[in-house]
């Protein structure tokens, strides 16, 4: 071996996910003597086989037989014996380049295409051992290259344009990059509300900085010196900017200082050939280990690869491709192949009226034009370049240029606006319908396809919209979420990557005839799944058409989740933009017609622009109604003149938050002006005046008195002081107690034996102690349920209620200032809880200090069900005060640091004597106090926990009484009690609020029997349950105390006539995964309107939040109508936005 | 107030008779191909018609997402998959009526185990078989406690104490036999020379169960088949300790991407956890919990003196429990040539995780994973240890790894990496096991080296001593636990003789 490595050269090649890098070093020297990094197209063995062609024209003496080879990479496994090359894994690999090059480095981070790697080094103090602890991002984290690129294709900007942005940190707006897919989702929000694509690409370089420092570091600090490897690291100026900032903040925080006679900023480097560390550090593993090396075969290999080997290893991984044996493509091609459009003549010479629809997508722009009767006279697309008021104006242009080109003039009746940009060209364009995309679909394709549709199934680039139809009205819909989002601009990304035009993919499909079994789900697995296929050797033709097939599962089984889709009806339309890939209305088809006898799939003949086309027909019908249009014009829209602005005058200054706003400012060749905000995060954010803030805040107030949020209200209540313990009893009054012990030498049975003696209290001194000791409580996950028993036990023992402090609500702020500290990624209410921690270690600690932190593991409640098999909270609520003791202790025991100690013993809220128990175990010495006080204070806090349900249900009721007598709609909210915290819930509730819908929470239903029991009489008398608060006839299996509740809750709403149902969970939840099908049938069946909103996470997706709401608004408007007029057998439109 | 509503409520079938017995044909699965096998022996021998579902692949994967809820596990995907996939069979393959498929088959599984989703496989199971068209479907499930959910005292599935002790027994023989096949096939000299013994002793084994008799014979009958296998154990290969998540570190299949394989193929040694192991968790459990409940003090007193048995009834039941199962493991370890293998000592585990993890946490492992890792650092037990676990496992990946953070700090010596398994992506999973794999090939090799160093001995002689010494040669024989690496440990013992 050795004498392989040194009698020639040695080649590090390094095949990614997306480039291959290749390197040429002298094994005596270590230098680099020859280069090359390109991206591979998913064609790695072709350009990796170019490359050594390069290298052995360089170097003849490798063909000689004279050098070897040492491959790295997440590609590399198939071609490394094609080439005669030793694998090594590529954090090895950079690790040994790493040490062999920067000896002082302590911190190493790589970024990829799709894999993100921390290694750090670590010197044993006592031993003076290196250690090296290495860490790679999990899939929902992937995508970072990757991530960049896609959103690149959003924005419009050119890679040397990206090569050149300056990184602006006073302009970020909020970017969530825990997912690739997440991210895209925001990006298109920020780019359709008008944010210089500058802005949104630096924001994600920041949010993607911040995620991996949150996630990936696992809770320890980057040491100085700091390198920033790989093509992203190397490339982008402005990612190493962010970096730079970043990582700075994280050591002033933790009192790190990097170096005593540098900036910090200086200590994090881009070393030259940072794209080429991990093929370097594969030649340093060939040169540093005695393994005995392959015969290097070169290029010669790789051909003989491409040649021969590659099919016969992937039959039996591979299914057929999209043409079946029997498949006649050109029929196909004759049925699904939409026409060209031919525009109808026009009289020239004439005005020609019409409406113009709109529809600013996420990856593109879409706009038609039709004439009174609805016809299509014109319509045209645009792949967004970023700002959507440009796209606009073009798109206005060509409508205008194409009608004026058939010799006529076009006189603009009316406009409409729907997709992502439908607010900004509301505010902009003055448009006469601003429509939620749901809606223009549903009137687009009734208005070509007919009122007997069954199944609207709309693709764009980010969101799939699935809509059932009932006699010609939308009778439920399921949308995407953010974890089934991106499909369409999947297949267009890819195509990219593969510098495939997008209108080709389906002819470079059909050629497969084989294709490789994808996974379907969220779109960065996909990805993932791409890699591994390319890995193994698929062809772009086979990726392609294996993606082709995955659509349809994505569509059907992950957003629909209805297996039986003949349940549906036999009529269905394809719409939006991927249909005019025909390779996806194959796969569409045939899984359609699979599945559903006698199936009648029909692609919409302007799919593209459906959401236009609706918004034009909602535009007509509008302005019939009111009589004129608001439209500013076609000339002056053309020539709408527009600046955007994001600096220190157009930050929010209403709250805390300080969000950075983008202002619009629109104007007019008349000279009339506009302006549109973005980028806030809340109502606050739409106003520039103080008097127009508390303007906001009166209307809010009349809408809160009128529409009660009894979450909110929960939210609050829970917290406060509102139960006045009983003062503790005078030492000597008798008390009935029992002494249990263990007979025969404490082995033997129990012996329990009745004792009657006086009250033991404490000490002066320590009720002295006692009244002066301060407590800080986070304001998290299960104490949004038990926070009054917290409170009152601790009143009761004399801890004055001022010193029982508990962290503020969930906030983003709070989050991004105290959620370094992550070891894990587990549901965002569990990870929250450390940026509580660190608000009461720190902000908290800095105004009062505060003695104790207690976060008790909670492990079961008390739950006001019967005949249920187990009260047990979710094992990630449970155990997370380990997870924070952990991640604050780690490195250096930050509790300590701060002079604070920190409580995080077992609690068990079900058996309330094993619970006193525990509390006294917990507090009996810090407190110093008796069992008899300890005993006391627990009744105390029962006592406390009792009125608290008691108020809320007092409340609930009146809510549901009179909505019974005003035959109004309730909206009840399902969640898990931490939902409650307006930093989990998003603040969606307010928006029903803010329509007129008031909002009842789980625990402000009322829980009397006799109440109830009209409710339930009939499961009752069915013998199906024993009691109102059973819930065995849905779920036998109830272990999980929060999830019980939710479907008892479930079952009450599906009961109720005057309630609907918004479902919330969080994004990880694995106690609510369970019972997402039982929800969804027991609210469908009693056809209850329903809202889910599932996979909650850390970023608020205001886009797709938005059309939600919206879209349940439209089917509750429709609901509470036919509510209003008492009709019989009411058609309950329900929506469901699992995906 | 209320309109006429339709509501949804769940059948939930469970009826299985006496007379159902005969015609009817018992699923089940979930653990490794030897302990079904060895299960649906034992089971058969009992006069149940009992048939183990193939090891769960990427269809069956595929089966569970399409029918299950969204967000699960993979571990539910896979196994309820599994079943669905199976009955698909039977219906489009097999051509068996969805009457015949009913009237004639049920699924038998484990549940409970609370806070876990584990507790509420069963759900999913109905949900699953709804949605694929096999409503009515009867899924049957015993808890740990015993007790059977069937609402007829005919139960046609008597869960005796001889039921149970029968499970039990097949269970453990999976143990022991797939502990020696991972000791031998790494170090074997002629490949898949350790699967064919390992194939002749399942034979073996399940005829004796079938017959009822003969069992000791028939591990003695393994040991001198599996002593016949060729080995090397001279060379220095790094030991895994493979812990996590119950499933996903147990199956062979998909489910963790044929990890174990993998490992194998790596040139890795795998320690896998005994499936008995978390019998023994359960036992702990209800111990610790009946002894931590048993003196409390009631709220209410009733004001009059008694005596309470029922807790100490329970403790000493648990504690024979224990024991019985102890001795029978170790016993059938002895038959077979097991030698130096030790269970569990749970709490001993309970022990050392508390400080971390408090034992209170339940769900999945709870303490155990921590618990495990500080062992196998103190007491040098391997090189790496893998916990594995499927995305988004709530006590693993959610907890346990956090605090494995704190552990990972405090012993700086340790390697060890978390992975999560979705089913698809292997690359990625099997690209960080490499990544670890590196340190622990150098650790094995450097703590070869020292073990050569120490003893004086170099390889040559080594090799001589161990061929002087045929016993040492056998695949059956282990050498004795001194350092974590079986060829440094068999180094110590030759220079010991």
């Amino acid at each position: 071996m050795r004498a392989n490595v040194d009698n020639g050269p040695v080649i590090g090649i390094d095949v990614g996910s997306t480039t291959v890098k290749c390197t040429v070093v002298d094994p005596a020297t270590l230098a680099i003597r020859w280069s090359r990094y390109q991206r591979h197209e998913a064609r790695q063995a072709q350009m990796l086989a170019q490359m050594l062609e390069a290298a052995e024209a360089e170097y003849p003496a490798l063909k000689d037989g004279a050098g070897c080879a040492f491959i790295t990479g997440s590609g590399a496994g198939p071609l490394a014996e094609a080439v005669g090359a030793c694998f090594v894994q590529e954090v090895n690999a950079v690790t040994l380049a790493v040490e062999q090059l920067h000896p002082e480095v302590r911190s190493v981070i790589e970024l990829g295409g799709q894999d993100a790697k921390i290694i750090l080094f670590q010197d044993d103090p006592v031993s003076g051992a290196r250690r090296v602890i290495t860490s790679m991002n999990d899939k929902c984290a992937s995508g970072t290259g990757a991530t960049l690129d896609k959103c690149l294709l959003k924005t419009g900007m050119s890679h040397a344009e990206l090569a050149e942005l300056h990184f602006d940190p006073e302009r970020l707006h909020h970017v969530a990059a825990k997912c690739g897919v997440f991210a895209e989702t925001d990006t298109v929000n920020l780019i359709k509300a008008g944010v210089p694509p500058g802005e949104v690409m630096n924001s994600l370089a920041d949010a993607i900085v911040m995620q991996n420092l949150l996630v990936l570091t696992r809770g320890n600090t980057l040491q100085a010196q700091v390198l920033l490897l790989g093509g992203p690291n190397a490339y982008l100026p402005f990612l190493q900017a962010a970096w730079r900032l970043r990582i700075p903040q994280t050591w002033a925080e933790r009192g790190y200082i990097p170096h005593n006679d540098k900036h910090p900023e200086a200590c994090i480097r881009v070393p030259d050939n940072a794209q080429y560390y991990a093929a370097f550090g594969a030649v340093v593993f060939g040169v540093q280990t005695a393994g005995e090396p392959l015969a290097y075969r070169g290029a010669a290999g790789i051909h003989a690869f491409i040649r021969d080997g590659r099919r016969a290893r992937l039959g039996e991984m591979a299914g057929p491709g999209l043409l079946k044996e029997n498949d006649d493509l050109e029929v196909f091609r004759q049925q699904y192949q939409l026409p060209a459009f031919h525009p109808p003549a026009l009289p020239a010479g004439t005005c020609v009226g019409g409406y113009i629809g709109l529809d600013g997508g996420s990856t593109s722009s879409k706009a038609v034009l039709i004439d009174e009767q609805g016809e299509l006279l014109a319509k045209t697309y645009r792949l967004s370049q970023g700002n959507p008021i440009e796209d606009a104006r073009m798109l206005l242009a060509q409508l205008r240029d194409q009608v004026s080109t058939r010799g006529c003039q076009l006189e603009v009746l009316g406009f409409g606006a729907t997709g992502y940009a439908a607010d900004v060209l509301d505010q902009a364009l003055c448009a006469d319908a601003n429509l939620v995309e749901t809606v223009a679909h549903m009137m687009s394709a009734q208005r070509y396809c007919g009122d007997d549709v069954d199944v609207i199934c709309d693709i764009g680039g980010q969101d799939i919209k699935v809509l059932f139809l009932q006699n010609g009205v939308i009778k439920s819909f399921r949308l995407s979420n953010q974890c089934s989002a991106g499909n369409g601009m999947l297949l267009q990304a890819m195509a990219d990557q593969f510098g495939v035009a997008l209108h080709d993919f389906a002819d470079v499909a059909f050629q497969a005839r084989l294709a490789p079994r994808f996974s379907y789900g969220c779109a960065v697995f996909l990805d993932a799944d791409r890699v591994n296929f390319q890995k193994e050797g698929f062809s772009r033709e086979e990726l392609f058409a294996g993606l082709a097939q995955v659509l349809p599962k994505n569509i059907w089984q992950y957003v629909v989740q209805i297996p039986r889709l003949a349940e549906l009806g036999r009529r269905f339309v394809l719409q939006g933009g991927t249909q005019y890939n025909l390779a996806a209305v194959k796969a569409q088809v045939d899984y359609i017609c699979a599945r559903v006898p006698g199936a009648e799939v029909r692609v919409h003949p302007h799919c593209g622009e459906a959401g236009a086309i609706g918004a034009a027909l909602e535009a007509r019908r509008q302005v019939a109604q009111h009589g004129q249009s608001r439209f500013i014009g076609l000339e002056s829209a053309i020539h709408l003149e527009y600046t955007t602005r994001t600096d220190a005058t157009t930050r929010c200054t209403f709250c805390d938050n300080h969000c950075t706003r983008t202002f619009i400012d629109t104007r007019t060749p008349q000279g009339s002006t506009s302006r549109y905000i973005a980028g806030f995060s809340c109502e606050k954010g739409t106003v520039e005046s103080r008097q127009a803030v508390v303007a906001l805040n009166q209307t809010r107030k009349r809408l809160k008195a009128r529409y009660p949020n009894l979450v909110d209200y929960e939210a609050e209540a829970v917290f406060r002081h509102s139960y006045k313990p009983v003062p503790l009893p005078a030492t000597g009054s008798p008390v009935d107690d029992e002494a249990v012990s263990r007979i025969w030498f404490g082995h033997g049975p129990v012996r329990r034996r009745p004792v009657h003696r006086i009250f033991v209290r404490s000490s002066d001194a320590a009720c002295a102690r006692r009244a002066e000791l301060r407590i800080g409580i986070p304001r998290v996950l299960n104490h949004y349920l038990v926070a009054p028993f917290l409170r009152t036990y601790l009143e009761s023992l004399g801890i004055g209620s001022r010193n029982i402090v508990f962290s503020d609500q969930s906030s983003e702020d709070l989050w991004l200032e105290g959620g370094k500290y992550g070891s894990v990624d587990p549901c965002y209410p569990a990870k929250v809880t450390l940026a509580h921690i660190h608000q009461l270690l720190h902000a908290k600690q800095a105004r009062h200090p505060l003695d104790v932190i207690w976060f008790p593991c909670i492990t079961h409640t008390a739950s006001f069900l019967s005949h249920i098999m187990g009260s047990n909270t979710c094992p990630v609520l449970a155990g997370t005060p380990k997870v924070a003791r952990a991640a604050f202790t780690k490195e250096r025991d930050l509790f300590a640091a701060a002079g604070v100690a920190f409580i995080d013993r077992v609690l068990n809220f079900e058996l309330t004597a094993l619970l006193r128990q525990q509390l006294f175990e917990t507090w009996g010495e810090h407190l110093d106090i008796t069992m008899d006080e300890n005993d006391w204070a627990c009744k105390q806090g029962w006592a406390a926990m009792a009125t608290c349900d008691h108020n809320l249900e007092t409340r609930g009721r009146a809510l549901l009484d009179k909505a019974v007598a005003d035959n109004r709609l309730v909206l009840l909210m399902l969640g898990r009690p931490y939902h409650n915290d307006p930093g989990l819930n998003h603040e969606v509730l307010e928006e029903f609020q803010a329509l007129g819908y008031p909002v009842l929470s789980l625990r402000a239903i009322p829980k009397d029997p006799a109440w109830l029991q009209p409710l339930f009489r009939d499961d009752l008398r069915a013998g199906r349950i024993a009691d109102v608060f059973d819930i065995r006839d849905v779920w036998p299996e109830n272990y999980s105390v929060n999830s019980a509740q939710k479907v008892w809750a479930a079952k009450f709403a599906a009961r109720h006539p005057h309630v609907a149902v918004v479902d919330l969970s969080s994004f990880k939840c694995g106690h609510d995964a369970p019972t997402y099908g039982m929800i969804d049938k027991i609210l469908a069946t009693s056809r209850t309107p329903f809202l889910t909103l599932h996979d909650l996470d850390a970023n608020k997706p205001g886009g797709s939040i938005k059309i939600r709401v919206q879209t349940f608004a439209y089917a509750l408007e429709r609901y509470g109508q036919q509510l209003a007029v008492g009709s019989e057998g009411i058609t309950m439109p329900h929506h469901t936005a699992s995906g | 107030m209320q309109n006429v509503v339709a509501q949804w409520y769940d059948p939930n079938p469970r009826t299985f008779s006496k007379a159902q017995r005969g015609h009817t044909t018992l699923l089940f699965g979930g653990l490794t191909a030897m302990h079904d096998s060895l299960i649906e022996a034992a089971v058969s021998a009992l006069g149940y018609r009992l048939q183990a579902l193939p090891c769960p692949d990427r269809d069956a994967l595929q089966c569970g997402k399409e029918f299950g809820n969204r967000g699960q596990c993979n571990p539910t995907y896979f196994t309820v998959g599994n079943l669905i996939k199976y009955l698909i069979h039977l219906r489009d393959v097999d051509g068996l009526s969805h009457e015949q498929i009913i009237n004639d088959y049920l699924f038998v599984t484990a549940g409970a185990c609370g806070p876990c989703r584990f507790g509420m496989y069963v759900t999913e199971y109905r949900k699953a078989l709804r949605d694929a068209g096999f409503g009515g479907f009867r899924v049957l499930l015993f808890e740990n406690a015993g007790s059977l959910h069937q609402s007829e005292s005919d139960t046609g599935l008597e869960l005796t104490a001889s039921f149970f002790v029968t499970l039990l027994k097949a269970a453990m023989l999976g143990d022991v036999v797939n502990a020696m096949g991972y000791r031998i096939r790494p170090y074997e000299v002629v490949a898949g020379s350790t699967d064919a013994a390992l194939e002749e002793c399942r034979a073996l084994l399940c005829a004796a169960l079938r017959k009822r008799r003969g069992l000791r014979h028939a591990l003695r009958q393994c040991r001198r088949r599996l002593a016949t296998v060729p080995v090397n154990r001279l060379q220095a290969k790094p030991k895994v300790s493979i812990i996590g998540e119950f499933w996903a570190m147990t199956t062979e299949g998909e489910g963790n991407y044929q990890l174990q394989r993998f490992l194998e193929a790596e040139g890795a040694e795998c320690e896998v956890q005994a499936v008995v192991s978390w019998v023994l968790y359960s036992i702990w459990e209800a111990s610790y919990d009946t002894r931590e409940r048993m003196l409390l003090r009631s709220e209410h007193p009733t004001g009059r003196r008694h005596w309470e048995f029922a807790p100490l009834q329970r403790l000493l039941l648990l504690r024979l429990g224990r024991v019985v199962l102890q001795r029978c493991f170790y016993r059938y370890a002895h038959h077979i040539g097991l030698a130096g293998y030790h269970l569990p000592d749970m709490d001993e585990l309970a022990r050392i995780g508390h400080d971390y993890y408090t034992n209170e946490l339940r769900g999945g492992e709870g303490h155990m994973e921590v618990a495990k890792l500080i062992q196998g650092v103190t007491q040098q037990k391997a090189h790496l240890t893998l916990s594995i676990k499927p995305f988004g496992c709530m006590p693993s990946s959610g907890v346990s790894d956090g605090v494995q953070s704190l552990v990972t700090a405090r012993y700086p010596e340790a390697n060890f990496l978390a992975v999560e398994t979705t089913g698809d992506g292997a690359i990625n999973v099997h690209s960080r096991v490499q990544m670890a794999l590196f340190r622990a090939r150098q650790k094995a090799e450097d703590e070869y080296q020292a073990a050569l160093q120490a003893t004086g001995i170099d390889g040559e002689q080594a090799t001589t001593r161990l061929a002087m010494r045929r016993r040492c040669c056998q695949a059956t024989h282990y050498p004795t636990h001194q350092v974590a690496g079986t060829a440094a440990n068999l180094l110590y013992e030759l220079a010991r003789q």
